[in-house]
């Protein structure tokens, strides 16, 4: 026998761990360690010891002959093998056969955005993220493209158990880390895995000293890129081509300078965020609390946005076996809203009008031009308030420690409320600056909605894990068991004081106007979850699981969804052990079939439509009626997916990489068919599966990581996605045109061999110099109209005549190609981190710019000075652009861009320094999000989030913005 | 878990909802009368596919508004590419949808016996009267009675056509049913069909098919009020007025109404053919000017007939404008665009109920009524040889006109007070068709006095529309010379 004693620290901070369970390996005997980590031991000879806590990996060490045994403990999630979640459960990163991107929560935390989700952007291959720069705003993500038309494109989020679409509840600093199913690995989500599945996991405390850790920053945005508009001059000249018939020297007021619209609207907008958090734990728990604040007032005047995010998250051992947790948050949004609408605004209102004058505005809309967007927003007032419970509580029974019994009642309560206030006005002299015009609010009106959802979900499992020298097995079985209920009420009264405090429906008239709604929905699922995995001395390595869906949604209720991957570690072959260039090398392949089933609650029942009106003895009642032919047999979109991928990590694990090609295809997607009127369906189409989709692509990642004997430490990593998407068959389906551009009607076709939402527009091939040019060429429209310095049309088919025939698809808003760059250097205290993100390929419709209200809308400065006139004949740019002007490829412009998303230049404090103030760390930083942008883009931003048919047209998006902030992170 | 997996829709009433409240198939028998406010049913679609193809009305409006719509109509050169026809069909066979969905789920309601019958026969009485349209209009139609399976859709068996003969067959059916189910006026609510409304409607497919016998014991019922009480309304321009909805006279009628939304109404039906501005202009017209009343019928009315000036708006030559009978002033002629228009067709916005919104003016359309009663029992009558009761029949009408009395009747003098009696109602171009029936060459005279061509075999009915034909995979064909 001998006495061994030592002292167990934390390995990422040194610190020593308290309540550390020391234990001989295979014995009742063992200790714990003290409050400075230290423990004493007697035990046999040829012992092993084993260490072991909760949110610590469990470390065996042989005594052999030591009498002094210290212990570094690594993190859970911070091991060296790093842990991935893959969906209930955990699997070691290089034991995965499927395409799973991680990004840790420090990475999401440096930058000064509210979402974790527009932290992702230029991280990770194939997941494209779409951001704006308004407040609240969710951004979109893409994971391998579009794969649907009509159902979902977006992933499914699962916030700790809780399967959701929406995490701006959030907070970026509560988040341990970030895993992306990009394959069929999602098929553990079953029917809603077909976009990928983004999980969150958020943190937990760590047994040891109670940690205090306070992060900060504080910003400044402003829009990132503004168009630059006609001036006066540019303006007056234009509409003596465009609107001869208007008298610019009598307008509302006689204005000499030049307005600047958005210079008049828009504003540079604060934006902080505080968060603290306190962490810690004993010997049988562990506790996580937070709170953190986050405001963002927008560029926009009058816009703002705050959340409050208060988080919980406790582990609490009951028994040796059986441990408790819970991860309970609670989340308040608050928003003043503003109506894009006035954006566009900014965008046409006459130069030549002043704005505003002290309280009076500037009459736009008297001189046939739009209305004064600044009076909009001025009068109306929006309020979205978002409340949040999200979490889980779990239990976990663990009879054998080969096998984890556990059962989580997940839950995610939402109240929302969205109140709207428009002020009364008139188009007389009190409101304007001159009076007239047609903008006015006769009636104040108010318009309230308050909805409420619950969601939960219960989840029960059984986990086995079992290892036999370097091989491994784990199974999963499991029930999940969900369901989804929501309701809402709304209403609208007019002729209500501008008071907010009497903003409520019962001051409003109730004999003028009034509009009442209510409505709810109800989802229930029930799940069977199995998985497999199995690894045979760390070199081949399988995996497969099946989840069976039963859902609501579907008159054939049950759906099965398999995945099966296999992989090979090559470098742990005999023959690879000679070479010392690579250190790991894997190749993967994985197949399986995902579930979309983001369609209506009810969409294959047959409803009957309310409250149809009839007469009988001359008093109105009310009826109903069965109408649309629905499609009872309607059911998931079903995507097939396939992947193959190589890791690698070489010279000395300084590089790594991966490289994967994939292949999804969507069947049984949702299209409309047309079907004869005689089944009497209204619109004489209904919704089935019948249309297919394909998104093929290359991903690939390479890090170089190095840190020199000097100190110095640097990365360079990249990543960038090929992806290659069609709508492969409609198959009877009718071709999809959507994306309203104002008076030019669709602009995008999704068709069968074409991307989905391809913009489909006359070609534009020049411009007409002369009248005899004009003569015998085929024209849009009345000939009579054509005048030199019209845009001219290529007559595609020939007929001598521009038609909507002529049209012809001229991409998409999908790139072909999206990268990331990040940049990381770190000495002497210092880190210096550069994100850039870019892609390239896709297509922007210039919507803004096609659409005209009226012939007096205002042009682009740029455009004023490039286009046709008698003196100065353009080959690019028309006369003039009016109502008449048809959707073509002169509004479609390249969609490419390269952005330095993100600078940040940090110092952390010496430790020394820092142990005199008691601070565990101390860092502060300067950072810039979206510093510049390179786009050959005219319009704001090529970056322009909308649904799957009708991406990528500027019509009134909010303006991008740059923001820079200081930040600071201290923990003691 | 196959009960947890149950989640009805929440807030809309499902297929199932109707086994358990005895008001929901009420509701759809109420959503069934509403689709007769469809523009496709009854607005201006069919005032161009009756009025206007007939030889009571021309196209109207300038000459070149709707000339490749209306104008067609009125030519006899609808080609089946016309959308207007697209239109009625698709809303005729909607309104047949909706009451095949209702007849499904009548018999799972909760409602008494006597009751879930009455229902039905409403459905089945307003299902026929969509299918005798369709059958008129087109000939033999895709004939379904039942909610076919989605599974069915691309059935061509579904989508061909019935022979003429089936579809009447099924009519006459829907309707015995209805005679037999439905109560008479005054045992229910003002608007819902009757047992008389039934009969009558009944006695014109009768008519139709030559069946005179039956014609005339339907007739002859409900004139001797054994269906309810029904009588001549004494002053004839009344019937189309506020003050003539639902009179002693009306057997059937769309009822409409003001309403919030406004929208209680058949859509554009009295603005479409409402007098037009034109020439100098310079006021607010009443609307578009289609469906003028032609030359043709003009030269029918007798002298001193007070349906003349009942039925068509006279503009005035200037200096002198026309005064409406409520006082509404039409400027003269040389500020209005053409020189008639449907008096039938006007609804005062000053005098009459509405909402304020013009083109959903809330005028009933009368659907049968007791002057056609007298008039199908004369003529069924005469073919009888009960001429005495045929000229008891005509002369109640002519005495409201301020006609003298006939003393003698044969079929001739029935079918040319028939087209007075009811010009302008949506009649006369499907009663030229069945006169040609009876009486060969008929047609063909009455289209060449109106100076249009009516080529035999080809204009009783209107095309098939094109796109229907191609959605069907030509399961469906096209009528002769189309």
């Amino acid at each position: 026998q001998q006495r061994v004693s030592g002292r167990v620290v934390s390995q990422s901070d040194k610190q020593g761990l308290p309540g550390v369970n020391v234990v001989v390996k295979g014995t009742q005997t063992g200790t714990s360690t003290d409050a400075n980590g230290q423990f004493s031991l007697t035990v046999n000879e040829g012992a092993v010891l084993q260490f072991s806590m909760i949110g610590m990996q469990t470390q065996e060490v042989p005594v052999g002959t030591q009498t002094t045994i210290n212990v570094e403990l690594a993190d859970d999630a911070q091991a060296l093998e790093e842990v991935v979640v893959v969906g209930y459960g955990t699997q070691r990163r290089r034991d995965l056969t499927g395409a799973i991107a991680q990004l840790k929560g420090e990475e999401i935390q440096r930058y000064p955005v509210q979402t974790p989700t527009q932290a992702l952007q230029s991280k990770l291959s194939g997941v494209q993220v779409i951001a704006s720069g308004r407040p609240n705003e969710q951004p979109q993500i893409r994971v391998r493209g579009v794969g649907s038309a009509l159902a979902g494109v977006s992933p499914l989020y699962v916030v700790d158990g809780v399967l959701t679409d929406d995490i701006r509840n959030i907070s970026n600093n509560d988040i341990l880390s970030i895993e992306v199913l990009k394959d069929a690995s999602a098929a553990i989500y079953g029917v809603r895995a077909a976009n990928g599945v983004v999980i969150v996991t958020t943190k937990r405390g760590k047994s040891g000293t109670t940690q205090v850790q306070y992060d900060a920053n504080f910003g400044l945005r402003q829009p990132a890129n503004l168009v630059r508009m006609a001036n006066r001059d540019q303006y007056i000249s234009y509409l003596t081509d465009a609107a001869p018939n208007q008298n610019v020297n009598n307008p509302p007021l006689t204005y000499e300078g030049t307005t600047d619209w958005y210079g008049e609207a828009l504003r540079n907008g604060f934006q902080s965020n505080n968060n603290v958090s306190v962490s810690g734990g004993g010997e049988r728990n562990t506790f996580f609390f937070s709170a953190g604040y986050f405001t963002d007032q927008g560029v926009v005047k009058t816009n703002d946005f705050q959340r409050l995010t208060i988080r919980a998250n406790n582990e609490i051992q009951i028994g040796p076996k059986v441990t408790f947790s819970n991860q309970l948050s609670f989340s308040r949004g608050n928003e003043r809203g503003v109506d894009l609408g006035i954006y566009q605004n900014l965008y046409r209102a006459a130069p030549i009008v002043q704005a505003r004058v002290g309280d009076r505005f500037g009459n736009t809309s008297a001189f046939g031009n739009v209305g004064n967007a600044l009076l909009s927003l001025d009068a109306r007032n929006q309020r979205i308030i978002n409340d949040r419970v999200q979490g889980n509580l779990a239990l976990e029974y663990r009879p054998a420690e080969w096998l984890t019994l556990r059962s989580a009642f997940n839950t995610d309560l939402i109240f929302n409320r969205d109140r709207t206030y428009n002020r009364a006005f008139r188009n007389d002299a009190v409101t304007f600056i001159s009076a007239g015009g047609n903008q006015q609010q006769i009636n104040s009106s108010l318009a309230l909605n308050e909805g409420r959802s619950l969601r939960y979900i219960i989840d029960n499992t059984a986990t086995v894990n079992r290892t036999f020298g370097r091989s491994n097995f784990t199974f999963l079985l499991g029930s999940v068991t969900e369901r989804f209920n929501s309701s809402f009420i709304s209403g609208s009264r007019i002729n209500i004081p501008n008071d907010p405090n009497q903003w409520y429906l019962g001051l409003g008239d109730p004999n003028l106007q009034l509009s009442n709604n209510a409505g709810g929905d109800l989802q229930t699922r029930q799940s069977f979850v199995t998985r497999a995995t199995f690894s045979l001395a760390d070199k081949y390595l399988f995996n497969a699981s099946l989840r069976a869906d039963g859902s609501s949604k579907f008159s054939e209720r049950w759906g099965y969804f398999p995945t099966i991957g296999a992989g090979w570690v090559i470098s742990e072959e005999a023959f690879m052990q000679d070479q010392s260039l690579l250190d790991f090398l894997k190749f993967r392949a994985s197949w399986g079939i995902l579930g979309n089933d983001v369609i209506a609650s009810n969409a294959y029942l047959l409803t009957a439509a309310v409250n149809i009106p009839y007469f009988f003895n001359n008093t109105l009642s009310l009826g109903s009626a069965i109408q649309d032919i629905k499609d009872q047999q309607l059911k998931w979109e079903r995507t097939e997916q396939f992947d193959v991928g190589l890791e690698f990590t070489l010279l000395n694990n300084r590089l790594s990489g991966e490289l994967d090609y994939y292949n999804k295809t969507t069947r049984n997607a949702l299209a409309f068919q047309i079907i004869p009127a005689i089944f009497g369906d209204p619109d004489n189409q209904y919704l089935t599966n019948i249309a297919s989709f394909r998104n093929r692509g290359l991903e690939l990642v390479l890090n170089w990581r190095e840190t020199m004997t000097n100190g110095f430490g640097y990365s360079l990593g990249g990543n960038m996605t090929i992806n290659r998407n069609q709508l492969v068959g409609l198959n009877g389906g009718q071709a999809l045109l959507a994306g309203g551009v104002g008076q030019q009607g669709f602009v995008t076709r999704t068709d069968n061999g074409q991307p989905v939402g391809s913009f489909y527009v006359l070609n534009a091939i020049g411009v007409f110099q002369s009248q005899s040019e004009i003569d015998g060429a085929p024209v849009f429209g009345n000939r009579a109209s054509v005048r030199p310095g019209d845009l001219r049309y290529e007559d595609v088919n020939g007929d001598g005549t521009i038609t909507a025939d002529d049209r012809i698809y001229t991409g998409s808003y999908q790139p072909k190609l999206y990268y990331g760059i990040n940049l990381g250097l770190n000495y002497l205290g210092f880190d210096l981190t550069a994100d850039v993100y870019g892609n390239a390929g896709n297509k922007v419709y210039n919507g803004k710019r096609a659409f005209r209200f009226e012939n007096t809308d205002n042009i682009e400065a740029a455009y004023a000075d490039a286009r046709w006139t008698a003196t100065r004949p353009s080959t690019t740019d028309p006369r003039v652009i009016t109502s008449a002007t048809p959707a073509s490829t002169y509004f479609v412009e390249s969609g490419s861009f390269v952005r330095l998303n993100n600078l940040t230049l940090g110092y952390t404090l010496p430790a020394t320094l820092m142990q005199k103030a008691r601070f565990r760390t101390a860092r502060i930083y300067l950072t810039a999000q979206n510093l510049f942008t390179i786009q050959q883009f005219s319009g704001f931003s090529p970056e322009l989030p909308g649904g799957p048919l009708d991406a990528g047209i500027e019509l009134n998006s909010y303006p991008t913005v740059r923001t820079f902030a200081v930040g600071l992170n201290v923990g003691f | 878990c196959d009960d947890f997996l149950n989640a009805p829709p929440q807030g809309q009433i499902g297929v199932a909802a109707v086994s358990n409240d005895p008001a929901a198939a009420q509701n759809l028998v109420t959503g069934v009368y509403n689709i007769m406010w469809e523009g496709g049913m009854h607005g201006f679609d069919y005032v161009g596919m009756t009025n206007i193809a007939s030889d009571d009305a021309d196209k109207g409006s300038t000459a070149a508004d709707g000339a490749n719509t209306y104008g067609t109509f009125d030519n006899l050169t609808m080609s089946p590419g016309v959308g207007n026809i697209n239109n009625v069909w698709s809303t005729y066979f909607r309104a047949i949808a909706r009451a095949n969905q209702a007849l499904a789920l009548i018999p799972s309601s909760p409602a008494e016996q006597t009751v879930r019958n009455q229902l039905e026969g409403e459905v089945r009485f307003l299902r026929a009267y969509f299918y005798f349209n369709l059958v008129r209009f087109f000939g033999g139609v895709p004939l379904l009675v039942g909610v076919p399976p989605v599974e069915e859709i691309n059935n061509p068996a579904l989508q061909a056509r019935a022979s003429r003969e089936q579809v009447y067959t099924q009519i006459i059916s829907d309707l015995r049913f209805a005679v037999t189910n439905l109560p008479i006026k005054g045992q229910t609510a003002t608007g819902r069909a009757t047992k008389a409304a039934a009969m009558a409607m009944l006695a014109k497919v009768h008519l139709y098919q030559k069946n005179w016998q039956q014609v005339y014991n339907l007739t002859d019922s409900i004139i001797k009020n054994q269906a309810g009480a029904y009588s001549l309304l004494p002053n004839y321009a009344n019937i189309w007025r506020e003050v003539g909805a639902n009179s002693t006279e009306s057997i059937f009628e769309v009822q409409t109404g003001t309403n919030l939304a406004c929208n209680a109404a058949i859509p554009i039906y009295v603005v479409s053919q409402g007098p037009r501005a034109g020439g100098k202009r310079g006021w607010a017209d009443l609307g578009f000017g289609f469906g003028t009343p032609s030359e043709s019928l003009l030269n029918a009315y007798e002298p001193n007939d007070q349906r003349r000036a009942a039925s068509i708006i006279f503009i005035n030559p200037p200096p002198m404008g026309t005064t409406l009978w409520d006082g509404y002033r039409i400027p003269s002629r040389d500020s209005v665009e053409n020189d008639r228009y449907n008096y039938k067709a006007y609804h005062s916005r000053i005098a009459e109920r509405n909402c304020g919104v013009n083109d959903r003016l809330p005028k009933n359309l009368r659907i049968m009524r007791l002057g056609e009663v007298l008039l199908m029992h004369a003529e069924a009558a005469v073919a009888l040889g009960r001429n005495a009761e045929a000229l008891a029949d005509i002369n109640a009408l002519r005495s409201r006109a301020g006609l003298t009395a006939l003393s003698a009747i044969d079929r001739e003098r029935v079918w040319r007070e028939r087209r007075i009696e009811l010009a302008l109602e949506h009649d006369r171009f499907f009663d030229l068709i069945r006169q040609e029936d009876v009486q060969p060459g008929r047609a063909v005279q009455a289209f060449a006095e109106h100076g249009k061509t009516f080529v035999k075999g080809k204009h009783e009915v209107f095309p098939i529309p094109q796109n229907q034909i191609q959605l069907s995979g030509g399961a469906l064909t096209q009528n002769p010379g189309y």
